[in-house]
């Protein structure tokens, strides 16, 4: 009986072991990409149909800025020569690109079904088998990349502290132990004086002391602890603080992943609905957390908490949600931008504004790219002031009692007919391409005897054109300043038809205002300026991108990649957006914007990507317009 | 308006010429003083500065400003009119067309060419110390051979086809001068005053990043002095 017992138990935990390894199992290759993204992820663009990325090779893949986070492993050789198709990724899953950015860390990666884990690690190939702490979850490591597999989908993710965290607890750490925390600006000053005593030792010249004041542009240096060689410098001391952190964010990350099923399609029910769309891909943008992650706000949730628990109420529900269409000419990314009632409500009063016709006069018809904006500033003035005002006011704080005094002032007192009468809030722009114009240069003439003088001739360079245009009902209010700043300036001078100010940009160059029909025009084309100033007639747009124009909700932009991605420079950008500028480069194509009118809950906007390209390598578009949405949105 | 020149000029984008010019005078006395003149004439990019000044940052570095300039400047020159041997040093700064004039006295050409060297040792302005210790001028009362200092140019071996065409632009001049005619020179390149108390050496600045010793000169002065 006891024996039988013993059978019948050992049976019974056999068959419970089994079943709860065909459950687990079940359970763990039940489970998709979709479900293994962090909560912690601010922007993902979900992807349904990657079977058309079959044909992007790695290498492409690697140069877009969204991979930046992820890549490193990526450019070690291993992908040379290998597309998507090689890497062992299983194309009837999703793929999953993540960024997020919290007070204390930014995670990126991206998640993806496996469909062959060779050839996945003859791609992956500097990743070492490292043991899991979690029970299903085979874990990879390569530097800072880490990969878990969990059944057949693979989560690849990076997790970095922010600056602030590391420095802070650095700083800690480093005075705790002893060492006096130096400053930066102390530094420059302890090298000034440094300086200024050998100076002073060698020449005893005061000049000198005084001329090098402030001067010192070397990077600091902290001291090193020599007395004790186990004793850690500062920068191993940072290493060490930002790894620990990396390793804590990490565990974190994965124990809400791996163990409490905590991820966003989770915690997210919109996201989730968004998933569930039949599209060849999905986008998920919270700004909202965008919004309050930002460094001033947690300035502003310590000192002002009861105003910060206002403002966080008019953020709440600020979400992009989009679709991602494949179509046989082009790629397009309908976009909704949700928002709470009282943020909607502001939106809303700008809608009440008429289109002006009249900037198709100033946008030519062969433009580069254009954009017009159609808004009621007043409207959204008075319903922003109704909102904020008393958010303000329950504040009980001085220095915001004051802001609050103020702005109650100013409200009262400034003619406000007259200011948005003046500005309206509609605004227009063009890229004309690029001209020669001309300015001046310095020559050197030499005689015969070599000796040399000055003379100044003219030179033309090459110098993009622009036009940027407000509509007015108040063409007095320009005159007024235009006439005042000429009578303190000659170099600001009243023609017929436009005014010019002589070196204004770049002090080389006129900047031209024209102030006619309805229009306050800025702008550093000289043939507009004498040529156009009623406009380009015949030559002004028309047609379908005027309708197009005319019809969008409060916004339109057009730009044709062709004509302008190779004239941008790489000068006048952040690394960030060059990155962007980079990975359109080479590129042709029209990128259209269009926008519905604003409504309480939300506003819609239409981004579509024209390719003259064939439809089988619309792949590469669908990465590029990720990749500028991603970039963007970061 | 000032925003909306700000905002013109940071989006004005260009692919216009970044050419510089650069003049060295030197004059050489027989008993080996002498005066140097230095001119560094950035009028034709004056576009691309004042975009670049405009902006915070570039390529990640931070961008000074029109007075961290001047103060640099002023650094400069307290620093080398300390060196011994140099006098009379002026420093011309037009900040509208961004030329820039340095002219000193020198009481030989070995101060002349230590007082440049140790500062930029000092200032940490080039990291190859080794290659900036070779002379690049010698005087022995009849002959002078003469280059321009290696440090003049900043070499890239990475150059775009843009940079290239904006470099053939850029112009190099070096002017010798002395109290006594000129016998007879190796440079073959050079151009020769009649009166033959001066003489000239000039090319673009890409050929001469090709080829540093492209102004190389051995320059043979006539015995006695010209009356």
């Amino acid at each position: 009986m006891e024996i039988n017992s013993k059978i019948t138990s050992k049976k019974f935990n056999k068959v419970l072991y089994t079943f709860v390894f065909v459950f687990a199992s079940f359970y763990a290759f039940n489970q998709h990409s979709e479900d293994f993204i962090p909560k912690e992820a601010v922007t993902v663009f979900s992807l349904n149909n990657i079977s058309i990325l079959q044909k992007v090779s790695m290498d492409e893949l690697v140069r877009y800025e969204f991979m930046e986070e992820v890549q490193s492993e990526l450019f070690d050789g291993s992908t040379s020569g290998k597309t998507l198709k090689d890497s062992g990724i299983d194309f009837d899953s999703k793929l999953n690109v993540f960024y997020g950015r919290g007070k204390d860390f930014e995670v990126s990666g991206f998640t993806f079904g496996i469909k062959n884990k060779k050839q996945l690690f003859s791609t992956f190939d500097d990743f070492d088998l490292v043991d899991s702490q979690i029970l299903g979850v085979e874990y990879y490591n390569s530097y800072f990349n880490h990969l878990l597999i969990k059944g057949n989908v693979g989560v690849l993710i990076r997790v970095d502290p922010t600056e602030e965290k590391i420095s802070k607890y650095t700083d800690s750490l480093w005075v705790v132990r002893g060492n006096t925390l130096i400053i930066e600006e102390d530094i420059f000053q302890l090298e000034e004086e440094v300086l200024d005593e050998k100076e002073f030792e060698e020449e005893n010249n005061e000049e000198v002391k005084q001329d090098t004041e402030g001067l010192e542009f070397n990077e600091p240096e902290y001291p090193v602890v020599v007395e004790d060689p186990g004793q850690k410098n500062y920068s191993e001391l940072r290493d060490s603080v930002q790894l620990e952190f990396q390793r804590q964010y990490l565990f974190e990350i994965c124990n809400e992943l791996f163990i409490k099923n905590i991820n966003l399609k989770s915690q997210d029910s919109s996201f989730a609905i968004q998933l569930t769309h039949n599209t060849e891909g999905i986008f998920y943008l919270d700004n909202s957390r965008n919004f309050k992650k930002a460094q001033g706000f947690w300035y502003f949730q310590s000192m002002f908490p009861s105003m910060y628990e206002e403002f966080n109420a008019l953020y709440t529900g600020n979400i992009m949600l989009g679709d991602i269409y494949l179509n046989e000419n082009n790629i397009e990314l309908k976009l909704t931008a949700n928002y709470g009632q009282a943020l909607g409500s502001i939106y809303h009063k700008m809608n009440n504004a008429k289109f002006d016709k009249n900037v198709f006069k100033y946008i030519p018809q062969n433009n580069s790219a254009h954009f017009t904006y159609n808004v009621n500033l007043k409207e959204a003035y008075e319903q922003a002031y109704k909102i904020i005002i008393p958010i303000l006011q329950k504040e009980k704080n001085a220095r915001v009692s004051s802001t609050l005094l103020t702005l109650e002032l100013l409200n009262e007192f400034v003619d406000k007919d007259a200011l948005f009468g003046t500005y309206k809030g509609s605004v227009f722009g063009t890229f004309n391409g690029i001209k020669k114009v001309k300015t001046t240069k310095i020559e050197y003439s030499y005689d015969e005897n070599l000796n040399y003088e000055e003379k100044e001739v003219e030179q033309e360079v090459d110098m993009p054109l622009f036009a940027i245009g407000i509509s007015t009902d108040r063409k007095d209010i320009p005159e007024l300043i235009l006439n005042h700043i000429s009578r303190i300036t000659s170099q600001c001078k009243n023609y017929e038809d436009y005014w010019k100010f002589e070196n204004a940009i770049l002090e080389s160059v006129p900047l031209y205002m024209i102030n006619k029909n309805g229009l306050f025009i800025f702008t550093n084309d000289e043939d507009l300026a004498k040529n156009h100033s009623n406009g380009y007639g015949k030559e002004a747009l028309s047609g379908d991108i005027a309708k197009k124009n005319k019809k969008s909700g409060f916004a339109y932009a057009y730009i044709d990649w062709s004509k302008v991605i190779d004239k941008l420079p790489r000068e006048i950008f952040t690394s960030e957006q060059n990155d962007l500028i980079d990975a359109m480069r080479g590129k042709t194509g029209v990128m259209e914007l269009t926008s519905s009118k604003t409504s309480i809950k939300n506003t819609s906007f239409d981004i579509t990507y024209g390719f003259s390209g064939q439809y089988e390598n619309s792949g590469k578009y669908i990465l590029d317009l990720i990749n500028s949405i991603y970039v963007i949105s970061k | 308006m000032r925003l909306m020149i700000y905002i013109l000029s940071i989006i004005t984008v260009f692919s216009m010429s970044s050419c510089i010019e650069i003049i060295d005078d030197l004059t050489l006395n027989s008993d080996g003083t002498g005066s140097f003149k230095y001119t560094i004439n950035l009028s034709a990019s004056k576009i691309k500065i004042n975009s670049i000044l405009a902006l915070d940052s570039l390529d990640g570095k931070k961008v000074p400003s029109i007075e961290e300039i001047k103060q640099k400047v002023n650094h400069f020159k307290s620093k080398f009119e300390a060196k011994t041997g140099i006098s009379n040093l002026t420093i011309e700064s037009n900040y509208t067309d961004y030329i820039f004039k340095i002219k000193c006295d020198f009481t030989s050409l070995s101060a002349l060419q230590d007082a440049v060297h140790q500062v930029i040792i000092d200032e940490k302005l080039d990291h190859n110390i080794k290659e900036i210790s070779e002379n690049w001028i010698t005087w022995d009362g009849q002959k002078l051979i003469r280059n321009i200092p290696d440090y003049t140019i900043n070499r890239s071996k990475n150059l775009t086809e843009n940079e290239v065409e904006q470099l053939k632009q850029g112009k190099y001049t070096s002017v010798t001068r002395f109290d006594r005619p000129i016998d007879k020179y190796l440079n073959t390149n050079a151009k020769l005053a009649p009166s033959k108390l001066a003489i000239m050496l000039q090319t673009n600045t890409y050929s001469l990043l090709q080829n540093i010793n492209l102004l190389e000169n051995t320059i043979y002065l006539s015995p006695s002095k010209k009356d």
